[in-house]
């Protein structure tokens, strides 16, 4: 008997590590081995050609006064601060809205989230054409409420409130479907009660779903703050960072360092730079859903 | 719901009608996509836009496919997906299922840091990872694009959790009968993990065609490109035609339309289970 238990613990404990080998295989490749050798090269002079030069911290001192990294930081910050309010708050109002039955509601619920199927570049360029200066759609239908044409995406006032009205419009759906599931967990008698306590659709919005809802907006909200903080093709696309570098954001200005200019340690640095900052979120983020957990 | 029908308030009405209105505002940008994409060149820019084409013509279409390898890039794409979905299937199953089920030392540390890794964001280890690829003479390649996706720690996670809401009876019935733990993986619990392997499939799939700054630097010839990339460029390259970019977002868009009309349901539950962005 004693035998019996034993072995079987083994080959359990075989059978686990068997399992689980090829995923740790790829981890270790692809993730852990270049997250250590990110660091290490963040701390070098390394090219493309040529032997890397070890320099210590001076990469992360020269992006301390670098004037092009510290403002693709505040361009970055900008860009999450004009996405993230209107991206919760569309996507919460959008579910409640939707979460109503009435005819047609599937499809409205896959008409606003199709386009978060969409790849980037789709989006870039639909975009780009619906702001053009001269025919795009939006300053002609502008220019019918009297309003002068604008090259939206031209003037470094208009560029990046242009990179944000796209974003939110190709990603709200997928909070709106984030939002609608934690809708569906309220009990309708709770709505119900409320109908005949008299309170009409805004009330009970405010005091029945913003309140219940909430684990899921905290958690919407830091999951949206890292993805915005992450932003990249829409800014490829839509203006390159341009112009003169107003739309240029932290992952756009680590592409360019690294893989235009082939400074790769430099980059790096950038890179762990981004890194603490979503750290940094991530743990915020790992307290509330610890909270929600309880 | 009769009750619900027959207070059918006015505020209800409107709510409905703005529902309506914002999911046609929604569509309005893909509609203008497909309107200009059927417009000869010459009335494509026009004073006063119309979205009913005066006359129709596929010349953009020609244009496009004659131009650019789009299915080249519409076939990468399909391979490179197909490739990254497959590989996060049994890989992440596998893993999975070992976390949930079975008991081996030092599982819970392992499960801890492999959760860990989600907290690294793809750009950390594009720098290191384009190294290694180009040492290893795997740049340029669609295994140097489907490799990352397999480390995306996320479906291991959602499956763990899968397996762990199943009932461990049905394993321990299978036990006593003699069946390895490889086989009740393989016979028992994967079918019925049917609905979880779906979702992390078609979300899978979707992330890895939409991938976008990855492929950007690891693809340098133009018969390598994904859609995505591709198309970036087309930009680029007809930068004021904007028929031909409009024919080739149409034409890269289509496959993702169809995936969402059949597999609607099973994305927006992936989506509900992971909560992630790509």
């Amino acid at each position: 008997m004693k035998s019996f238990r034993f072995s079987k613990r083994t080959s359990d404990a075989i059978a686990g590590y068997v399992l689980l080998l090829p995923f740790l295989i790829v981890l270790v490749t692809v993730v852990l081995y270049p997250l250590i050798q990110g660091l290490y090269m963040s701390f070098h002079n390394w090219g493309i050609f040529g032997d890397p030069v070890y320099v210590g911290l001076d990469n992360y001192r020269q992006l301390w006064t670098d004037s092009n990294f510290r403002s693709s930081l505040w361009h970055t910050l900008y860009f999450v601060l004009l996405t993230t309010p209107p991206l919760v708050i569309l996507g919460l109002l959008l579910a409640a809205g939707l979460n109503y039955p009435f005819r047609g509601r599937t499809a409205v619920r896959g008409m606003i989230f199709f386009p978060y199927l969409l790849t980037v570049s789709i989006v870039g360029i639909v975009w780009r054409w619906m702001l053009q200066r001269n025919y795009g759609l939006v300053n002609y239908y502008l220019g019918k409420l009297g309003a002068a044409p604008v090259g939206w995406l031209a003037e470094a006032r208009t560029a990046m409130p242009s990179i944000a009205l796209a974003t939110i419009w190709w990603t709200v759906g997928f909070n709106l479907v984030v939002f609608l599931a934690a809708l569906q967990d309220i009990p309708e008698e709770l709505y119900e009660a409320a109908r005949i306590d008299g309170a009409g659709p805004v009330k009970s919005f405010l005091r029945i779903t913003v309140p219940l809802v909430r684990p899921t907006t905290m958690f919407v909200i830091i999951m949206q703050v890292i993805a915005s903080f992450q932003v990249f093709g829409q800014v490829f696309v839509m203006t390159g960072g341009g112009p003169y570098g107003s739309t240029r954001t932290v992952v756009q200005y680590l592409y360019e360092q690294g893989f235009r200019y082939f400074r790769m340690g430099y980059a790096s640095a950038i890179a762990y730079v981004l890194f603490f900052i979503m750290f940094v979120l991530t743990l915020i983020q790992w307290r509330i859903m610890g909270r929600r957990g309880q | 719901m009769s009750a619900v029908r027959r207070k059918m308030s006015w505020g209800r009405v409107f709510g409905t009608l703005l529902m309506y209105l914002i999911g046609i505002l929604w569509v309005l940008p893909v509609l203008w996509m497909v309107s200009t994409s059927l417009k000869p060149e010459s009335m494509i820019t026009q004073a006063v836009p119309r979205w009913i084409p005066e006359v129709f013509t596929l010349s953009n279409y020609q244009g496009v496919l004659e131009r650019a390898s789009l299915f080249k890039w519409l076939l990468n794409s399909v391979i490179v997906a197909v490739g990254a979905t497959v590989g996060v299937l049994i890989i992440d199953s596998m893993a999975g299922y070992a976390f949930a089920r079975v008991n081996f030392p030092g599982r819970d540390v392992l499960f801890m840091m492999v959760m860990a890794t989600l907290m690294v964001p793809a750009q950390v280890t594009m720098i290191p990872l384009f190294f290694m690829l180009n040492e290893a003479s795997l740049l340029n390649t669609h295994l140097a694009l489907i490799l990352p996706r397999l480390g995306v720690a996320i479906g291991v996670f959602m499956l763990r959790q899968f397996f762990l809401s199943l009932p461990q009876e049905l394993e321990e019935a299978a036990a006593i009968d003699g069946a390895s733990r490889y086989r009740v993986f393989a016979q028992l619990a994967l079918p019925l993990a049917k609905p979880a392997l779906s979702a992390l499939a078609i979300v899978t799939f979707v992330w890895a065609w939409n991938d976008f700054m990855w492929p950007l630097i690891a693809i340098s010839t133009q018969d390598m490109y994904t859609l995505p990339v591709g198309l970036s460029t087309l930009a680029g390259y007809y930068g004021r035609e904007y028929g031909i970019q409009m024919a080739g977002a149409v034409i890269a868009s289509l496959p993702v339309f169809l995936v969402f009309l059949v597999f609607q349901r099973q994305f927006i539950q992936g989506i509900a289970l992971t909560g992630l962005k790509g």
